[in-house]
């Protein structure tokens, strides 16, 4: 049997209270697309969700979501996910917007995608901070996040990994 | 999944990382707003590292061939490690050794690399063999019956049960008219030896005259009979039997009072026995501690019916007459005549091919008339039934000096004319044995001595020298089943099946049932058979203590209503009915045994005679009124008994079928005519059915949550409750938990009412049940409970006393059938 191909949706949910993030949970979030797709593209749409279709890992902190479309059909799905306007988890709705960041064909690059992203917005974070102890944890914590030596190596193709570390040190 | 392959995945996935979200009990509430940003970021930290680890760690293929890219790979690698980039060559080296290593590594059992042929070597063979005896003993025949009979292990011995050849009615042939043989050398015997006197008084404890003759009966005391009696716990008569035994005694020798008695008991038994006996027998002087079959001469038990004089050719009767001449049938011999004999050995005289046993009737004119009645009056007289088999020397000496088969066959090659015989019979081949005669049935008025035969004791280690030269005189060979058959044909409770007030019997009784229910649970759902909607309660195991305690508690109403006195006997009732229930009677059922009550209960049956059509002249027997019943039950309380129904038209009973009391109506079926084949049962509601269904469908709710609504299930008349959210899982975990035991197709514990619980009630229950050939209509026995029957008895009128129903569990249609009590 040729390989069975998915594609994998890299996503940020924003709320506006960082604190009702932590009510998510997958299975919530599973069933807020089911909803929007079945909403917008009808019973088709419920029924391509209905197998293939998987909340892959989430993180409550962060709100990242890995979702796991099927490939013939993933545009399809993607395009009913703007419409999501609440998620509804342990009967509180959580009003949020889903933004997609990455689209990989495996997991793997979807993580890889993820590490870089995070170092970014750290990168992002830093400038913005309003008193030192803040600004200390963020330097802290970029510091845990950049590995030493060889193991960047094997990872990323790009160069903007290497300046990233020249100029942290 | 299956728990491997939940490790397995396990393992495979242990760096890949897990949702990172709170369970349902600890929400926070803004314990994040002061430092937002901060903790954010060491969110993100987190998830960062989280993410390196599955990103660089690679689980699963060995990281040698993982951490060189795809590209840089090469075939040659695997066998040569020089190919490999160096930094990675020791490590594939160490790879290298290591499964070479476990490929060469010896394992610790028996080799499998010697040749078939140095496996099959003899001794090779024999060390094989003890081994696999260690947990079933095997019989001496066993290789023999290995080789064509389907093998079981029961009761620590691996014995045959049934031949591989389709061969039942050939058998029911050999039983009745030819020649059956069967080996019974796993029963257990039990040497005692003692003081007469001693003896007796010891072993009186264990038995009652009531039941019939005991140990000290005089023509089996005398050493010239065998006996068979049911043994109970010492002094506990009528309660708490422990299983019937047979035994025999030495004859007296001159001189002494120092007897032998040998008491052979069923393997379940033994256990139950063996405490009771030393109990007993603790002040008797010179009790040999019991001997473990394996020492005690292991008998070939053989059970012929050869209709005239056995085939003399195996053997040479020394120093004793021809005792056989002029008996016709084996059945004319008093029962438990014993015969003890010295034989030569049978292979010397081993036909060449298999010779069909033909019976002899050429000496019946010979006969002479009083030496003939004096055999069947008296018996053998008492110095014939002597043998040296009873001195353990001598069973030392003939086992330690049996000329091998090898030997046996060189000195037949050697003979000067082959096939001849071998003349001087050597001296070493003289070997002696014990018949004794087994009576047929003995019991009732019909198919007198059917089944009659003998049993052959021989010394240990002279079995297949027997077996083999019986087999080629055309004897049939049965395996447990035709003992089985044996037994029903006759009419007589075989034990352990049909003794379930003994605990050897409570045993078997509760291995058959999880054996039944294994093989019941083993069949899809959809094709078992439903036996709520068939209206059996119990088609695996036979709740008599239930039914006992419901037919006490029905006579006792009965009786009271009888009475004037109604408050009262309505506050007794009610009392004596609490009683019982709280309470909880330690009182076990047991199984009427006493013969003069069950020749009384015969009396009252009207015993009748081939298919229930002809009836048999009976003595004198009080009259049946309800007082006599009354005083007969008070004697003989919570009381089972033994009884053969036979049915009277259509029918075979098959095991766990039920009778039942016919009403009056059905008694008016039965005078129409012989057309009439019953009544029906009108099948039962499976209310369980519904419950099951809701509860598969909660188990896939709590799994899967689904947008789709559950369907109603059909029968509706528990359904009082509502259709269960989709979302809340509460409603089908609470069912689950209360019908978390239920088996489609069964009553779940407990049980509700067993006699009231069909249309008709219950008085008992078969437990061995067949269309026997022998009568040729179905027959059953089993046990139904004394109260219930006197109660039918005393209801009925007279033409039809007698006449009950019986059902099969997996049928609705009810047969007419005439009870017999066969004393």
């Amino acid at each position: 049997m040729v390989r069975v191909k998915s594609r994998y949706l890299l996503c940020e949910v924003n709320v506006p209270d960082r604190s009702r993030l932590l009510l998510l949970d997958d299975r919530a979030v599973a069933a807020a697309v089911r909803e929007a797709v079945a909403r917008i593209h009808g019973d088709y749409g419920a029924a391509l969700c209905s197998s293939g279709f998987t909340v892959k890992y989430l993180n409550a902190h962060t709100g990242i979501v890995f979702l796991r479309l099927p490939k013939r059909s993933y545009r399809l799905l993607w395009s009913a996910l703007p419409f999501i306007s609440s998620i509804e988890a342990r009967g509180q709705k959580v009003s949020c917007f889903l933004s997609c960041l990455h689209v990989g064909g495996t997991i793997r690059t979807c993580q890889k995608f993820l590490i870089q992203y995070n170092k970014q917005q750290l990168h992002r974070m830093l400038p913005k901070c309003k008193n030192p102890e803040e600004e200390q944890k963020i330097r802290r914590a970029i510091l845990n996040c950049s590995v030493p030596g060889g193991n960047m190596e094997g990872l990323e193709d790009e160069d903007d990994d290497d300046d990233e570390e020249e100029e942290e040190e | 999944m299956s728990a491997a392959k939940v490790k397995m995945r396990g393992k495979k996935m242990r760096n890949q990382p897990v949702s990172v979200q709170y369970p349902s009990s600890s929400a926070q509430n803004g314990g994040d707003t002061p430092n937002p940003a901060g903790s954010f970021a060491s969110a993100r930290a987190a998830e960062v590292q989280a993410m390196l680890t599955a990103v660089t760690k690679t689980t699963g293929s060995c990281h040698v061939y993982g951490a060189l890219p795809k590209h840089m790979r090469r075939r040659s690698m695997s066998h040569n490690t020089k190919r490999l980039p160096r930094r990675l060559r020791d490590v594939a080296n160490r790879m290298r050794e290591k499964s070479l290593q476990a490929g060469s590594k010896k394992k610790k059992e028996q080799p499998k690399s010697k040749s078939r042929k140095a496996r099959r070597r003899h001794g090779n063979l024999l060390l094989e063999f003890n081994r696999r005896q260690r947990k079933n003993m095997w019989l001496e025949t066993h290789i023999w019956h290995a080789k064509r009979f389907h093998m079981v292990k029961k009761w620590g011995y691996c014995l045959g049960d049934r031949p591989t050849y389709k061969c039942y009615r050939a058998c029911y042939r050999a039983m009745s008219s030819h020649c059956l043989l069967q080996d019974l050398s796993y029963y257990c015997c039990i040497e005692l030896q003692g003081e007469e006197d001693k003896l007796l008084a010891c072993l009186s404890l264990l038995t009652s005259k009531e039941t019939g003759p005991t140990f000290a009966a005089a023509l089996s005391l005398s050493g010239r009979r065998q006996g068979s009696v049911v043994l109970y716990r010492a002094g506990q008569y009528p309660s708490q039997p422990l299983g019937p035994v047979t035994f025999l005694w030495r004859p007296r020798m001159q001189g002494t009072t120092h007897r032998q008695l040998w008491i052979w008991a069923h393997p379940t038994l033994k256990k139950d026995l063996l405490p009771e006996l030393q109990t007993v027998c603790q002040c008797c002087e010179a009790v040999v501690p019991p001997v473990v079959p394996v020492v005690i001469p292991a008998g070939v038990v053989l059970t012929p019916e050869p209709e005239s004089e056995k085939t003399p050719e195996a053997q040479q009767v020394t120093g004793t007459k021809r005792k056989h001449s002029g008996i016709y049938s084996t059945g004319e011999l008093p029962p438990g005549t014993v015969l003890g004999l010295t034989v030569d050995d049978p292979r010397v005289t081993l036909p060449t091919k298999k010779v069909k046993a033909l019976p002899c009737v050429k000496q019946a004119q010979e006969v002479d008339e009083e030496k003939r009645k004096e055999l069947m009056l008296q018996g053998v007289p008492e110095h014939c039934c002597q043998s040296y088999l009873w001195e353990q020397s001598v069973r030392d000496n003939v086992t330690d000096n049996k000329i091998s088969e090898q030997q046996l066959n060189r000195m037949k090659s050697e003979v000067l004319v082959p096939g001849s015989r071998l003349s001087p019979i050597p001296l070493q081949g003289r070997v002696p044995i014990l018949l004794v005669h087994q009576p047929g049935k003995q019991v009732g008025h019909e198919m007198s001595s059917w089944g009659a035969g003998w049993d052959l004791l021989l010394p240990k280690g002279w079995g297949m020298a027997f077996w083999v030269p019986l087999v080629y005189r055309g004897v049939r060979i049965g395996g447990l089943n035709m003992t089985l058959k044996h037994s029903q044909n006759k009419g007589v409770s075989h034990f352990p099946h049909d003794y379930p007030d003994c605990p050897a019997g409570v045993r078997f009784q509760e291995e058959q049932e999880s054996e039944l229910l294994d093989k019941f649970k083993r069949r899809p759902p959809a094709k078992r058979t439903n036996y709520i909607k068939h209206g059996c309660l119990a088609p695996f195991r036979c709740p008599w203590e239930q039914l006992a305690e419901e037919w006490e508690l029905i006579t006792r109403e009965a009786e009271s209503q009888t009475t004037t006195e109604a408050d009262t006997v309505m506050e007794e009732k009610m009392t004596s009915r609490r009683d019982i229930t709280v309470t909880k009677p330690q009182s076990h059922v047991t199984v009427l045994r006493n013969r003069k009550s069950l020749r009384l209960l015969s009396g009252w049956c009207k015993p009748t005679t081939s298919k229930g059509q002809r009836r048999c002249r009976v003595g004198e027997v009080p009259p049946l009124d309800r007082s006599a019943a009354t005083s007969f039950l008070a004697t003989h309380v919570m009381s089972l008994v033994w009884v053969r129904l036979s049915l009277l038209s259509k029918g075979k009973p098959e095991f766990h079928a039920m009778v039942c009391v016919p009403t009056a109506e059905d008694l008016q079926l039965l005078k129409k005519g012989s057309s009439s084949t019953g009544p029906q049962e009108p099948p039962h509601k499976d209310h369980f059915k519904s419950r099951i269904k809701r509860k598969k469908k909660g188990n896939k709710k709590t799994s899967t949550p689904s947008l789709l609504p559950k369907t109603d299930s059909n029968e509706s008349d528990l359904s009082s409750t509502s259709e269960p959210n989709p979302t809340t899982s509460k409603d089908p975990k609470s069912s689950s938990q209360s019908t978390s035991d239920l088996i489609f197709g069964l009553w779940p514990d407990p049980l509700p009412s067993v006699t009231s619980h069909c249309s008709r009630v219950t008085l008992g229950w078969v437990t061995q049940g067949d269309f026997s050939l022998s009568a040729g209509c179905g027959e059953a026995l089993g046990f139904v409970s004394v109260a219930g029957l006197l109660n039918t008895f005393v209801n009925q009128p007279m033409e039809h006393r007698g006449t009950l129903l019986l059902r099969n569990p997996t049928s609705l249609h009810y047969r007419f059938a005439k009870i017999n009590i066969e004393v």
